[in-house]
């Protein structure tokens, strides 16, 4: 279907020249095309169908937050760039300019002006089934003057309804043209881009426009064809709600949900990283075998191979935790989540709003740190930022893993399980508990009222979910070929080179890592820590990840002589002096605490440093963490002790 | 008419905003969201222990609307709703409160 201009004037815009087109066409993407939206209108689902997925960050001036954009070409042969907005409620209600909407509106002027001569058409996308709240925007956007074309998704879902749009009709009655596409249909990039291109071409003048009644101009377009189907499912949706959104029934199976991903997580992701740590001994075996055992084996077995290659094992378990949270996500079972702890996280200073940032924490700090924008109240949204380095984010699943395969081994996989899980709950009660503190200390004051839309159940697409579970691996093997290869290799070099003065015989003990380790060991001594763990937690300070990789490289080359073994034996087995164990079970679970807590993450730190506009809470966060993960290790330790776990 | 808080509507009532009780910057935001004066709403249900309403508008949104703020929206009550999507909505929220 193809665009419907309403209108001939003169195009809207400063940098036109006067037949239209716009003046640079050599620049990097003669245009900009914004796509805009509401919250859940599709228009991630557009973005990917308009640039195959394609996305890379983009750089606007005074727009602080990561836009991501594609690059397209017009069939005119105009080379134009997609950028993808947050989603938005309103361009004129007064907002904070940090939120998801100042961010979409500080691009939009930025983007209206550009310097660059690069011109901008703004798509609005707009659930047709939903379609007065999406055309109140319409009328902000065009009263603002903005050169708009309306895009309509979810043209199947609503024909399922029995519903069709007259978008003539629509087109004359808001003055903008109008697209009707389905999203997942392949011919949609083609009409979508042809409509731009004309509206580039031929602009269409909005002044004056905007002053229309969306409720009546939604009733007059939207046109029964007689498909009963809509009552019935919104009859299921009812159906599925009343058991999903139940007073009771809900938070019950919310947390079961929870608990069941989680566990899932670990059970699936479990026998992967078992496998690979197995290919690791084969292949540390196989290179002593063909190269003997010398420097350079020992760099690339116990440096390279013992700390990269031992993280990499744990790939599997980020992807099948970004798929779960995407599927909830796309599914929009999350938004129903926040429906039911809303009332909880009101008791402890937050709101519903702050349900999804939190949650994303369990992948990833820096995206839901990002996230943290749809929080329209500034305190709200800082306390959110504040607690959310203390969700289980992925990058602890390998110390996790490591310390349960450890001294836990010898139970079964579902007592790990529980474990497991019972770490994911430690790190979300500790931040509600740090919530509740902070919304009484250092960021109290009145909240703003708390509106959430909760959107229609969808059916998640796949080349979507798809698209981020390969964009997290490959995030997590960046790191794994970068960071943590190179943490590795330093690592490598201070524990094989002796400290500069030591006359005693070389040898690991004697390694300017050893030392530095030792040094600090009197206070991590109460929480059961020895050199190589302080080593470990100095290595993995700009990135927790880098722990087990750091305890790999230890390991491999204080052994370097014996049979290559699994980690886990080797930090099982490890041997004082006398004999007697270096680690115990209170120890593994010392550390278990420890990792819950402390922020070791440098990008965290960074994302809070660009989202609070200051030092003082990164720096905040750092020192809370720490201190909460030293004390809760001590405590952990000195108790487990006493009790005699060993 | 007479005239109560959202948060006083019993699940399945159909009831029409007509006044917002916020400032002018939160008010003019609800608007936008879609709570504004003249929107018919159905209550659908709430959430336990004080928690958020679940609201359908006549627009066809549905929200989750905190308790305080829907203290704050005054309402009155629909006795025959003046749009289809409303109606279904009203006929759908009965069946819902029926089971």
């Amino acid at each position: 279907m193809s665009a419907e201009p309403s209108c001939h004037g003169a195009p809207v815009g400063p940098k036109r020249s006067s037949d239209g087109a716009p003046r640079s066409r050599e620049a990097r993407g003669a245009l900009t095309v914004a796509l805009a939206g509401r919250p859940n209108s599709g228009k991630s689902s557009l973005y990917n169908a308009l640039t195959g997925g394609d996305a890379h960050v983009g750089n606007y001036p005074g727009i602080t937050v990561d836009i991501l954009e594609g690059n397209v070409e017009l069939p005119s042969g105009l080379h134009a760039v997609i950028a993808d907005l947050p989603g938005f409620y309103s361009v004129e209600a007064t907002v904070d300019k940090s939120t998801d909407e100042g961010v979409a509106r500080a691009f939009l002027e930025t983007a209206r002006f550009d310097k660059s001569g690069r011109s901008l058409v703004v798509v609005q996308v707009i659930d047709p089934t939903r379609l007065a709240l999406g055309l109140r925007l319409t009328a902000e956007l065009l009263r603002a003057r903005l050169p708009l074309l309306v895009v309509l998704t979810h043209k199947d879902v609503l024909a399922r309804e029995g519903h069709t749009v007259d978008v003539a009709a629509l087109s004359a009655a808001i003055g903008a043209p109008v697209v009707l596409v389905n999203a997942r249909d392949r011919a949609t990039k083609a009409a979508v881009l042809a409509a731009v291109d004309d509206h580039a071409r031929e602009g269409n003048d909005t002044q004056g426009a905007g002053h229309f009644d969306a409720a009546k101009v939604a009733r007059a377009v939207v046109k029964d064809v007689g498909n009963a189907s809509e009552l019935r499912r919104r009859r299921l949706t009812e159906r599925v709600d009343s058991v999903l959104l139940h007073p009771l029934v809900g938070p019950v199976l919310f947390v079961g949900i929870m608990a069941l991903l989680f566990a899932a997580v670990f059970l699936v992701a479990d026998p992967a990283s078992s496998l690979m740590d197995k290919l690791i001994g084969l292949a540390r075996a196989w290179l002593a075998g063909v190269f003997g055992k010398n420097l350079f084996t020992s760099f690339v077995a116990d440096g390279i191979l013992g700390g990269a290659g031992t993280v990499l094992a744990f790939m599997p378990q980020i992807v099948i935790l970004t798929v779960a949270l995407e599927l909830l996500e796309a599914s929009g079972y999350l938004a129903r989540g926040a429906f039911l702890v809303d009332r909880l996280l009101r008791l402890l200073g937050l709101s519903g709003r702050s349900f999804l940032p939190l949650l994303m924490g369990h992948a990833c700090a820096i995206p839901a740190i990002a996230s943290t924008r749809i929080v329209r109240d500034p305190r709200e949204r800082l306390t959110t930022i504040l607690v959310i380095p203390l969700m289980t984010c992925s990058a602890r699943l390998p110390t996790y893993g490591l310390v349960l395969a450890t001294f836990f081994g010898h139970r079964s996989a579902l007592f790990r399980a529980f474990i497991f899980v019972g770490l994911y709950f430690a790190g979300i009660l500790t931040a509600l508990v740090a919530s509740w503190t902070l919304r009484r200390t250092a960021t109290k004051g009145k909240g703003l009222p708390l509106v959430l839309e909760i959107p229609a159940y969808r059916l998640p697409q796949i080349r979507v979910v798809a698209r981020k579970a390969y964009q997290s691996g490959r995030r997590f093997l960046r790191d794994v070929g970068t960071i943590i290869v190179a943490v590795s290799a330093v690592l490598w070099v201070l524990l094989t080179v002796p400290m500069p003065g030591s006359t005693a015989e070389p040898g690991i003990d004697r390694s300017v890592a050893a030392t530095i380790g030792r040094a600090i060991e009197p206070a991590t001594r109460p929480a059961g820590f020895d050199w190589r763990i302080n080593v470990g937690l100095i290595g993995s300070f700009g990135a927790r990840e880098v722990m087990v990789g750091t305890m790999g490289v230890i390991f491999g080359v204080e052994n370097a002589a014996d049979d290559p073994a699994p980690l886990t034996t080797r930090l099982r087995e490890a041997k004082k002096p006398d004999g007697s164990l270096v680690y115990s079970t209170a120890t593994g679970l010392a550390l278990l605490a420890f990792f819950v807590l402390a922020c070791q993450c440098m990008s965290t730190v960074a994302a809070i440093k660009r989202e609070t506009g200051t030092w003082r809470w990164p720096a905040f966060v750092l020192a809370y963490t720490y201190a909460l993960g030293y004390v809760a290790a001590v405590l952990v330790y000195q108790v487990s002790t006493a009790f005699g776990l060993r | 008419m007479t005239t109560f808080s959202l948060a006083e509507a019993v699940n399945g009532l159909c009831v029409r905003i007509t006044a917002v009780d916020l400032d002018g910057e939160a008010a003019a935001w609800l608007g936008a969201v879609g709570l504004h004066e003249g929107e018919e709403l159905v209550v659908l249900r709430r959430a336990a222990l004080g928690g958020p309403l679940h609201v359908r508008t006549g627009g066809g949104g549905e929200f989750a609307v905190a308790r305080d703020v829907a203290q704050r929206i005054a309402v009155t009550t629909v006795e025959k709703a003046s749009t289809e999507t409303a109606a279904a909505h009203l006929e759908l929220a009965k069946g819902a409160e029926a089971t």
